[in-house]
C-alpha cells in the first residue's frame, strides 16, 4: 500500500527531522507512530502525501510515485489519502454539511463545485459519512459552534468522504481529554476494522498506541528504532525510544 | 552625556522644521480672529434655508448615492482578482512584488485627481465619477483584502489541499469563507468613505449634489446652498449608520 525508501527531511538550514526511513505499509494494518516530540512523527506523516516536501527518498502509493509527482498526478494521489489533523483543521464560518463535503472536492466536476454545486449522490455520501460518526444532526449546525471532539469526528467524516484507501492521522486526539481520546481512536479502529481501510497515526500517548494499534512504529531522531506488533514492544525499548522518563 | 546632546540636537531640529513649516503656510491666530464675523455673517446668511430647491437637492443627493453604490459595487469585484494577485500567501514572489507596486502606485492618487483626469477624457456627468470612485477604491480595497488573505489561519487551506482539491477549490473552500464577512466589511465602509467622497465630485463636473453646492454658492445664493447642505448631511448620516448598523451584523 505505502511504500517508504530512505526519505530524509532537512529543513533549512540545517535540522535534521527525518534521517533516512524505510517503511512498507500494507493493506488494512492499523499502523501507530510514536516517538518523542521532534523524533520526526508529524514530518513522517506529512512527508507522505507532500504536505511537507521531502529533501531525499522515495514515496509510493499502490505503485505509483508520490515524489515528484506532477502537480496534477499529486492531487490523484492526495484524493485517495485522507488526513486528520491535531487541530482538526475545519472551516470555521461554513456549515458541518459544507466541510465534509470539501472531501469530495477532488471527485465532483470543478466548475459547479466552485459555485458551491454538488452532484446529489455527493451530498448523500456526505450526510452517510456524517451518520457513520454520530452527527448527522449536526449537518447544518456551523463548524464553530461545536466541541472539539464534535470537530474531530466531523474532521473524520470528511476524509472518509474522500473515499480514501489511507487515512493519515497526525495526533488526533493531543487536543483532547481522555474521554474523548478513546471516542476518536474507537471510531478509528471502527473504519480500520470494517472499512477494511489502512491507518497510519501518530500517537505521543504510549498506552492509547498499544491498545488500537495493530503494528507500532517508533522514531527517534528521526530513524525508526523499532517496527513490531505491539505485544513486542519491551520495557527496554521503551526506555530507548523516550530516552528514559515516560511522556 | 553625547547623547543627550545629540537628543538635544535633534529636538531643536525638528523645533526648526516645523517653525518653518508654520511660517510657510502663513499660519496666524490674529488673522483667523479678524475672519470669525465673516465666518458668522456668513452662517446667519445661510439662514433661513431655502426650502424650495429641496426637489434639486434630493436629485443631486440621489445621484451622489448611485455613484458612490455602483462605484464601490464594481470596484469591490475588480479588488478580488487584484487582492489575491497581491497576498503574499497565495502567490509567488515574482507576481506578488510588481502586483503590491501596481496596488501602492495607483492609491498614491485621491478620488478627485481620477475625477478630473476622466472628465477631460469622456466628459461630464456621474459617468465619470463612477470610474473615479472604481480606480480609487478597487486599488484601496485589493490592499485590504489582500492583507485579510494573508491573515487568515494556514490549517483549514492545508485541509482542502490535502483532499486533492484544484487550487482554484482551496480558494474557494479553504480561504474565501474565512475572509467574505472581512470583505464585507471593508465594502461597506469604502461604501461610507465614497459616499463623503462622491459629494464633492460635483466640483469638478463628474455628477451628484457637489455640483449644487458649488452652483449656489458661486451665485452667492446661501440660503439655497444651506438646503443643498442638510439634504447633504441628512444623506451622508443615514448612510452611516444603515451601513455600521450592517457591519456590526456580519462581523
Amino acid at each position: 500500500m505505502i511504500r517508504i525508501r530512505g526519505l530524509r527531511k532537512v529543513f533549512p538550514p540545517d535540522k535534521l527531522a527525518l534521517d533516512g526511513v524505510d517503511l512498507d505499509v500494507a493493506p488494512g494494518e492499523f499502523v501507530m507512530v510514536i516517538g518523542q516530540s521532534g523524533a520526526g512523527k508529524t514530518t513522517l506523516l506529512r512527508c507522505l502525501n507532500r504536505l511537507v516536501e521531502p529533501t531525499a527518498g522515495e514515496v509510493l502509493l499502490n505503485g505509483s510515485r508520490v515524489t515528484g509527482a506532477s502537480p496534477e498526478s499529486l492531487r490523484s494521489v492526495r484524493r485517495q489519502i485522507g488526513v486528520i489533523f491535531q487541530q482538526f483543521n475545519l472551516v470555521r464560518r461554513v456549515s458541518v454539511l459544507a466541510n465534509v463535503l470539501a472531501g469530495r472536492l477532488g471527485h465532483v466536476p470543478g466548475f459547479p463545485s466552485l459555485f458551491g454545486r454538488f452532484p446529489r449522490k455527493d451530498c448523500e455520501l456526505a450526510l452517510a459519512c456524517l451518520h457513520l460518526v454520530g452527527l448527522e444532526d449536526f449537518a447544518s449546525r456551523r463548524a464553530d459552534t461545536l466541541s472539539g471532539g464534535e470537530q474531530q469526528r466531523v474532521a473524520i467524516a470528511r476524509a472518509l468522504a474522500q473515499e480514501p484507501k489511507v487515512i493519515l492521522a497526525d495526533e488526533p486526539t493531543a487536543s483532547l481529554d481522555p474521554k474523548l481520546t478513546e471516542s476518536i481512536m474507537g471510531i478509528l479502529q471502527r473504519i480500520n476494522v470494517e472499512r477494511r481501510l489502512t491507518l497510519v497515526v501518530s500517537q505521543h500517548m504510549l498506552e492509547t498506541a498499544l491498545t488500537y494499534g495493530t503494528r507500532i512504529v517508533a522514531l527517534r531522531q528521526g530513524r525508526v528504532v523499532f517496527d513490531g506488533p505491539p505485544d513486542a514492544i519491551s520495557p527496554k525499548t521503551v526506555e530507548d525510544i523516550y530516552e528514559g522518563g515516560l511522556r | 552625556m553625547r547623547r543627550d546632546v545629540k537628543r538635544a540636537a535633534l529636538g531643536l531640529a525638528i523645533l526648526a522644521v516645523y517653525a518653518w513649516f508654520l511660517v510657510a503656510t502663513e499660519v496666524s491666530l490674529p488673522r483667523f480672529l479678524r475672519g470669525l464675523p465673516w465666518m458668522a455673517d456668513f452662517i446667519r446668511r445661510m439662514i433661513p434655508p431655502d426650502l424650495s430647491v429641496l426637489g434639486s437637492a434630493v436629485t443631486g443627493a440621489l445621484q451622489t448615492l448611485q455613484i458612490a453604490v455602483v462605484g464601490t459595487t464594481v470596484a469591490a469585484l475588480l479588488a478580488l482578482p487584484l487582492g489575491f494577485l497581491s497576498a503574499r500567501n497565495v502567490v509567488p514572489a515574482s507576481i506578488f512584488y510588481p502586483a503590491r507596486a501596481l496596488l501602492n502606485l495607483f492609491r498614491s492618487v485621491d478620488t478627485m485627481v481620477y475625477a478630473l483626469f476622466f472628465v477631460a477624457a469622456v466628459g461630464l456627468g456621474p459617468f465619470p465619477g463612477i470610474l473615479a470612485v472604481v480606480t480609487y477604491t478597487a486599488m484601496t480595497l485589493a490592499k485590504l483584502y489582500s492583507e485579510a488573505i494573508e491573515g487568515i489561519e494556514p490549517g483549514p487551506v492545508e485541509a482542502i489541499a490535502a483532499t486533492g482539491a484544484s487550487r482554484l477549490q482551496v480558494l474557494r473552500f479553504g480561504i474565501l469563507p474565512q475572509v467574505l464577512p472581512l470583505f464585507a466589511s471593508y465594502v461597506l465602509y469604502r461604501l461610507e468613505t465614497n459616499i463623503r467622497a462622491a459629494t464633492i465630485l460635483g466640483f469638478v463636473g463628474a455628477g451628484g449634489i457637489g455640483f449644487y453646492v458649488q452652483t449656489y454658492l458661486r451665485m452667492i445664493n446661501y440660503p439655497a446652498a444651506s438646503a443643498v447642505l442638510l439634504v447633504l448631511v441628512a444623506m451622508v448620516m443615514g448612510v452611516d449608520f444603515a451601513s455600521s448598523r450592517l457591519r456590526a451584523h456580519i462581523v
